[in-house]
């Protein structure tokens, strides 16, 4: 449906170049829930935006259902970008506090097909009613509903144009854990009804392995493991990701956190590690690490370890 | 005890109304303790520790009943002057949410880890460097000598809140407070504060609220839960009998809604519509309209129920 080759991200800053994405590449399978998992500042929201196309890659290309995104033309490029909704963390900002929820949610669609009134009305009220929101909701302002109900609203507003690919960017974090459930749930029974394809950005792993069939760790604008969900949370090969899974504190007060778990921090994407570049954390660095770039390895189970075997 | 909270009563005067954000409060913590306040976003947590410390918003913020004590002595009653000279920032400490409100972008670290230390008297000159250094250390800033002069932008997220933490701990509070301490940090650097503040209390023997909305983070360090909702605790009790035999539907359907790691569920139990106004909140029992088990005498506020030892909650369910 979706697949990065090699996409990289240089931003020039005063400071420097800003490596924030470097040669990713990955598929997002039709009808199915991708999640790129990493710490803050790793590259996951840079990603989400040059799919978006909010962003150009330095390099790499991306194509959706076998055409490279950046060769299309002007008509492929607006089919394509009708074909691709997103959803923003944070509810508050997402939606534009003048509007109407009824002109927040019919903006797309009038950027894109303006069908006539009646019928951006009744579209309206159907996405209104996907959500679980009453139809007299487009009449009232954002600032009128929760945080939950606005999520829905900005999930209502990425339905309208009948999207094939959604592209989640931690679209739970901002909510509180009695909300959370109802959205999560409501995601997927959307995914179910209308054969979506979703990629989500998420920071809890747990709701991760939930919600996701697949699942990408980034670390310093890198993939460090790919693959199944269930395969990547049941048997990390990458030992950042082993030390990720590793730090969660459970609810479970039996539990005992493993505190040494990745110790230290992440480098800065202005001057990253030579070699794996997680090596400066990793308990496992071997000498060979400091100087040659681990290359991915394992289908569909990948990791990019100089210690993991094929 | 070092900290007994009595039927704490916190309103906040708003042109909107009276929000009862800390509506009967009641709870204590021990030496060496850690007692979690958990709940959701806006259910009084935040205003219930700026209580403990009188930091109230000016104006609408008023303590209008119940009794705070520390180590015995009376908080509510307290002169201003005597809060401010012997309590605040000295026997009790805060972290706040977000550790940018803590610390003053223009002046250095070194500057702001000291105020507390000088204006409690803790020590001078010479003395009052060295105990600098000595509590940077201890919350592993690497190299804390050399970087005494550098300000909070030159720090990372993770180390921020280990800044907080210093000029929390200096004084060696008897309670410390620690609100949200992880909420913004990634898991990794979550671990971190986590072992930082375990290693703080088993040097100090400090008491320690940590407020929370993460169920994972409060069960990795706390000793004793008070569950929040809607300005009230609906259940307290040893941190194992809250999560392995929750009583308070609340408490149940908040454990049932959070995905957990090695579970991989089709659905997640959520739960149904959302948390009332405080300022207009329902009588009786305010969980009643999102509870399934809710009953006709929901309508009145429940009695506690005595579950086990240290284990109560309150609802009719229960009685
Ligand atoms: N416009 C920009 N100019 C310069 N640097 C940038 C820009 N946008 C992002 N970066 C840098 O690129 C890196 C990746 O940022 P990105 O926002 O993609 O991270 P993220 O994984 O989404 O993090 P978070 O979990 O905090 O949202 C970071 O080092 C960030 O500071
Ligand atoms: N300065 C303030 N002005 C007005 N309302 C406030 C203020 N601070 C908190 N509140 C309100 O008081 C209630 C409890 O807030 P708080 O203690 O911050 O909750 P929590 O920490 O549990 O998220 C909420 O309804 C919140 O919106
Ligand atoms: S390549 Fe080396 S440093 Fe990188 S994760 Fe593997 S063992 Fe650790
Ligand atoms: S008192 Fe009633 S409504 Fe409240 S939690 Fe108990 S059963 Fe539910
Ligand atoms: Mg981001
Ligand atoms: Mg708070």
């Amino acid at each position: 449906m979706l697949a990065l080759q090699n996409v990289t991200k240089h931003y020039k800053t005063r400071r420097g170049t800003v490596r924030a994405v470097e040669g990713v590449s990955f598929e997002v399978r039709p009808k199915s829930t991708l999640a790129l998992v990493g710490e803050s500042g790793c590259g996951k929201t840079t990603i989400a935006k040059m799919i978006l196309q909010l962003e150009r890659p330095t390099a790499g290309a991306i194509a959706f259902e076998g055409a490279n995104t950046a060769t299309m033309n002007a008509a492929a490029l607006k089919q394509y970008r009708r074909q691709v909704m997103a959803v923003f963390q944070d509810p508050y900002a997402s939606l534009n506090p003048r509007l109407r929820v009824g002109t927040i949610i019919a903006e797309p669609l009038l950027a894109h097909e303006n069908p006539g009134r009646a019928a951006v009305e009744k579209r309206v009220a159907d996405v209104l009613d996907i959500v679980g929101l009453p139809a007299t909701a487009a009449r009232l302002y954002p600032h009128e509903f929760s945080g939950g109900q606005r999520q829905r609203i900005a999930i209502a507003r990425a339905l309208a144009l009948r999207p094939r690919l959604m592209v989640l960017d931690e679209p739970v974090s901002a909510l509180d854990v009695s909300i959370r459930a109802q959205v999560l749930n409501l995601l997927a029974d959307i995914q179910q009804e209308f054969g979506l394809t979703y990629l989500i950005i998420a920071h809890d792993l747990a709701l991760v392995e939930h919600f996701s069939d697949d699942v990408a760790v980034i670390y310093l604008g890198r993939v460090a493991e790919a693959g199944p969900t269930a395969e990547v949370f049941a048997q990390p090969r990458h030992p950042y990701t082993q030390a990720l899974l590793a730090a969660v504190p459970q609810p479970d007060p039996d539990h005992v956190l493993n505190e040494a778990a990745a110790a230290g921090e992440i480098a800065s994407a202005l001057d990253p590690p030579s070699g794996c570049r997680f090596h400066p954390r990793c308990p496992l660095a071997i000498e060979r690490c400091r100087s040659e770039t681990p290359e991915p390895r394992g289908t569909p189970h990948q990791a990019a370890c100089h210690l993991v075997e094929a | 005890m070092v900290l007994q909270v009595e039927n704490l009563h916190t309103h906040l005067h708003l042109k909107r109304g009276i929000l009862r954000a800390v509506d009967g409060v009641s709870l204590s913590v021990g030496e060496g303790e850690t007692l979690g306040l958990v709940g959701e976003s806006g259910s009084g947590k935040t205003l219930t520790g700026l209580s403990l410390l009188r930091l109230l918003p000016k104006g609408s913020g008023r303590i209008v009943e119940g009794s705070i004590r520390l180590d015995g002595q009376e908080l509510t009653t307290l002169p201003e002057a005597a809060m401010a000279q012997t309590i605040r920032g000295r026997r009790i400490a805060m972290i706040m949410q977000d550790p940018m409100t803590s610390l003053n972008p223009v002046f250095s670290i070194g500057d702001q880890v000291s105020n507390p230390l000088r204006n409690h008297n803790i020590a001078q000159g010479a003395a009052l460097r060295s105990k600098v250094v000595e509590v940077l250390t201890q919350v592993r800033i690497p190299s804390a000598e050399k970087r005494l002069g550098d300000y909070p932008h030159q720090f990372s997220g993770g180390q921020r809140q280990r800044i907080v933490a210093a000029m929390a701990i200096g004084c060696t509070p008897r309670l410390l407070v620690a609100d949200e301490p992880t909420t913004a940090l990634d898991v990794t650097i979550q671990v971190q504060i986590i072992a930082l503040l375990r290693q703080i209390q088993a040097d100090t023997g400090t008491g320690i609220i940590l407020i929370t909305h993460d169920l994972g983070v409060a069960a990795s360090l706390c000793h004793r839960i008070a569950v929040m909702y809607a300005g009230r605790i609906v259940e307290t009790g040893p941190v194992r009998r809250i999560y392995k035999s929750p009583s308070h539907p609340y408490t149940q359907a908040l454990l049932a809604a959070i995905p957990r790691l090695g579970e991989k569920r089709s659905r997640l139990q959520a739960i149904p519509g959302q948390p009332p106004s405080l300022i207009d909140p329902p009588t009786g029992c305010r969980f009643a309209p999102r509870c399934p088990a809710r009953m006709e005498k929901c309508a009145e506020q429940p009695p506690i129920v005595q579950l086990a030892d240290g284990h109560e909650a309150a609802c009719w369910k229960l009685a």
